[in-house]
């Protein structure tokens, strides 16, 4: 069979692309469909976020927190107030980290869709994606009913919380989860086992769990890879160690494992695990507790310094913070999750077709904001 | 999946766990052989897989972290001092392990691949200005086996600030490094392609230094805030 | 005009072109999404399920070639800046900018110590509507396109402009 030489075709994806969850340009290198290499180039969104933090005051650089990772605010703050108090040696009280633990897991779930449906829409199906979004909107009226606010939510305060939850919370929240639940099972038939998905996504971007590890991913997409490893569990803070949950790890069901449908179905699972911790968590919630009981007048943290991590809904959410022993820190560096699941593109897309480029982008579930700070 | 697929996926993942690995390589359907080489990866990670359930049981049930990280500091203080002489920097400290940047690729290496140590995962790595002509690279490590986490740090003059590149070991390091080149100047040796990666191309400055002052406009378009009689 | 009134029937209109033309390009502005940051978020929202913005006319589309009206939804820096003009310059005339959110106002919280986030991005385009809020609910962007359609119903595009 004679063989047909070409030339390598430089392609130019974004920034301003429909599909590419934000301002993100990729280089591409392709041979004819093929690609044998990609290059991301960030900053684009790159917003100072580390430069302000040396400027404000620790109480000020929680709004800050929150506009990094956009569709996950209230998870950005609780591990920002974790690492604080680790540092400043405050123990808050049982109800301010139930409730903070109720916030968290209606914010994972509220991600993942987001997530899922945006990986839905990319590859063309735009029901999932609407559906998706109503019932997103549905916690965001829950999250709206505490706090006043619908994307950016300044929380989590150190110390405690803004505000108290308010009359006819629990019960509006045990109403949605029982309508909700039932609408998981709908979404995993409408958007995951549709033979199109499979086909799109089965077998495509495969990451062995070395290499995940090795570059440092975490979060669903290693737990796609077959490692079972959750912050939640293996490094439990705040209540996580008083609730009884499963880590889903991906199996290879419909393909490989690690491949972008177990990336998908490890994400499908999480929200369900999510609202059984939701309905734990509010069956043994304190009635009584002063949710400003344990907030310093001004916080002046000790000399010292402090690597804490979280979870977020996309990984391992790290802080490092240096204090000097003044109101401002010193400073203030956030490891963010996607920044490392952007890292490995180029080496899980080298062989596939340029469709398949988007497909393996949206499985990895980045948000720009969190990437450049 | 067929069988007679199945029967061969085990068999050529049996013989590249006896060393053979030609027998991976030589399937020729890409999706089989990238099917082939999950399952060898899964089939080696199950070995360790058994003692690493095992450690963290352990571990959860036992002591708090706390004391565990301070003696894992001071003995992995022990180990490098022993095996590298004249590689701290300083006095010792509880918390962090302080190093000179000559020898940080030797040692990165052999905290990777020691079977005591076996720090697996770099976490984090900060850039720091100190103040009085110095900065600094901060790394934390943790291993996923043992699971315990360490700090390194390496301190360099602002007019000479050469720190060896560990992207080679530990991959993620690679876009860390570039990073803290763009926001601090801190100039890794050996990287394969050191350039800025948040700002553009043409910036001038080193932004997280103390020192930065903004620069008037880039391109035309006036940088600093405009509305000066706003304050 | 005098001489052409109340002679036909109802179902015949007279009017000037300047407000036919107006009247055409304001019932149906398609936006640009041009999404950077959190705003683009709202955006988003605005456009799905709860309060859908299909229902008014406005649809989104992914290229400047086919739209109308751009929605700068979210901070600029100066490394996107260049591409904001090059986009700017790329939609076909009559075309209108919306600034959403704090950030494309004014610079938004990252004001005061943003080395690379431009403080504004009327510095780089014309804009004609602003709608203020750090993230603006998808109700107030559906208020300033609004807006952006009286304005639009006002212009008049066949007038030569004096002054």
């Amino acid at each position: 069979m004679g063989v047909v030489h070409g030339q390598e075709m430089v392609l130019n994806i974004g920034p301003q692309h429909p599909a590419t969850h934000g301002v993100l340009r990729l280089q591409v290198k392709t041979d004819g469909e093929v690609i044998s290499e990609i290059t991301p180039y960030l900053g684009y969104l790159h917003r100072c976020f580390e430069k302000h933090c040396e400027n404000v005051s620790y109480e000020q650089v929680i709004p800050f927190t929150d506009r990094c990772d956009y569709l996950a605010s209230m998870t950005m703050n609780f591990g920002y107030v974790v690492a604080m108090e680790q540092l400043m040696d405050i123990k808050v009280n049982d109800r301010v980290e139930y409730i903070r633990v109720i916030m968290a897991e209606l914010q994972r779930i509220a991600s993942h869709l987001l997530a899922i449906g945006v990986f839905g829409l990319d590859l063309g199906a735009f029901t999932p994606f609407l559906h998706m979004l109503r019932d997103r909107e549905r916690i965001i009226d829950l999250f709206e009913m505490t706090c006043g606010a619908r994307l950016l939510y300044n929380y989590m305060w150190v110390g405690g919380l803004s505000h108290d939850l308010p009359k006819g919370f629990v019960e509006a929240t045990l109403n949605f989860l029982d309508y909700f639940e039932p609408k998981v099972d709908e979404f995993e038939n409408l958007l995951g086992h549709n033979k199109i998905f499979v086909e799109r996504t089965a077998d495509i971007g495969i990451m062995p769990a070395e290499v995940a590890i090795n570059y440092g991913v975490t979060g669903p997409n290693l737990r796609a890879s077959g490692v079972n490893w959750d912050l939640r569990k293996d490094n439990p803070y705040s209540v996580y160690s008083k609730l009884d949950f499963n880590v889903p790890v991906g199996k290879g069901i419909k393909g490989t494992v690690g491949d972008s449908w177990d990336r998908f179905y490890v994400r499908l699972q999480e929200i369900r695990e999510s609202v059984k911790i939701v309905r734990q968590a509010i069956d043994q919630l304190p009635k009584d507790g002063d949710v400003h009981q344990s907030m310093p007048k001004k916080i002046r943290p000790p000399k010292g310094s402090i690597y804490s991590r979280t979870e977020s809904p996309r990984g391992d959410l790290g802080y490092y913070i240096e204090s000097d022993g003044s109101d401002t820190p010193y400073r203030l560096k956030m490891r963010s999750p996607a920044f490392t699941a952007l890292g490995v593109l180029n080496e899980i897309a080298g062989g596939w077709l340029m469709s398949d480029v988007l497909a393996i982008l949206g499985s990895l579930d980045i948000v720009l904001g969190e990437i450049d700070r | 999946m067929s069988e007679d697929l199945q029967k061969l996926i085990d068999e050529a993942v049996k013989k590249a766990l006896a060393g053979d690995d030609e027998a991976i390589n030589g399937i020729e359907d890409r999706v089989t052989r990238a099917k082939a080489k999950a399952a060898l990866v899964k089939a080696k990670r199950e070995q360790p897989n058994a003692s690493e359930k095992s450690s963290t049981s352990e571990s959860n049930e036992e002591q708090p972290a706390v004391e565990n990280s301070e003696n894992v500091t001071s003995k992995i203080t022990k180990m490098l001092d022993y095996k590298f002489s004249d590689c701290l920097d300083g006095e010792l400290h509880s918390d962090f392990i302080q190093l000179k940047p000559e020898y940080w690729f030797e040692i990165a290496k052999f905290l990777k691949e020691d079977p005591d140590a076996y720090f697996d995962s770099l976490q984090c790595n900060t850039g720091f200005d100190l103040g009085d002509g110095m900065l600094e690279s901060r790394y934390n490590l943790h291993s996923m086996k043992h699971l315990h986490s360490i700090e390194i740090r390496i301190k360099v003059n602002i007019d000479n600030p050469d720190i060896p590149s560990v992207e080679s070991i530990w991959r993620v390091a690679d876009w860390f490094e570039r990073e803290t080149y763009d926001m601090f100047g801190i100039n890794f040796t050996g990287h394969r392609d050191l350039r800025r990666i948040l700002l553009p191309e043409d910036w001038d400055g080193w932004p997280l230094r103390k020192d930065y002052e903004e620069q008037e406009t880039y391109h035309g378009i006036v940088v600093p805030k405009v509305k000066e009689g706003w304050e | 005009m005098g001489f052409l009134e109340n002679r036909f029937d109802d179902n015949v209109v007279v009017e000037k072109l300047d407000k036919l033309l107006s009247w055409a390009r304001s019932t149906s502005p398609w936006f640009f999404q041009f999404g950077t940051a959190c705003c683009a978020i709202e955006m988003m929202a605005a456009a799905a399920s709860r309060h859908d913005l299909m229902r008014i006319g406005i649809i989104p589309r992914s290229s400047p070639r086919q739209a109308d009206v751009m929605i700068v939804a979210g901070t600029v820096t100066m490394k996107m800046a260049l591409r904001v003009k090059k986009l700017y310059e790329q939609m076909a005339d009559p075309k209108y900018v919306v600034a959403m959110g704090s950030c494309a106002t004014s610079g938004g919280p990252y004001w005061q110590h943003g080395y690379h986030v431009l403080k504004g991005v009327d510095l780089v385009i014309p804009v004609d509507v602003y709608v203020p809020g750090c993230p603006p609910r998808p109700e107030a962007l559906i208020e300033g396109l609004l807006k952006l359609q009286e304005q639009i119903l006002e212009g008049r595009p066949l007038t030569r402009k004096t002054g």
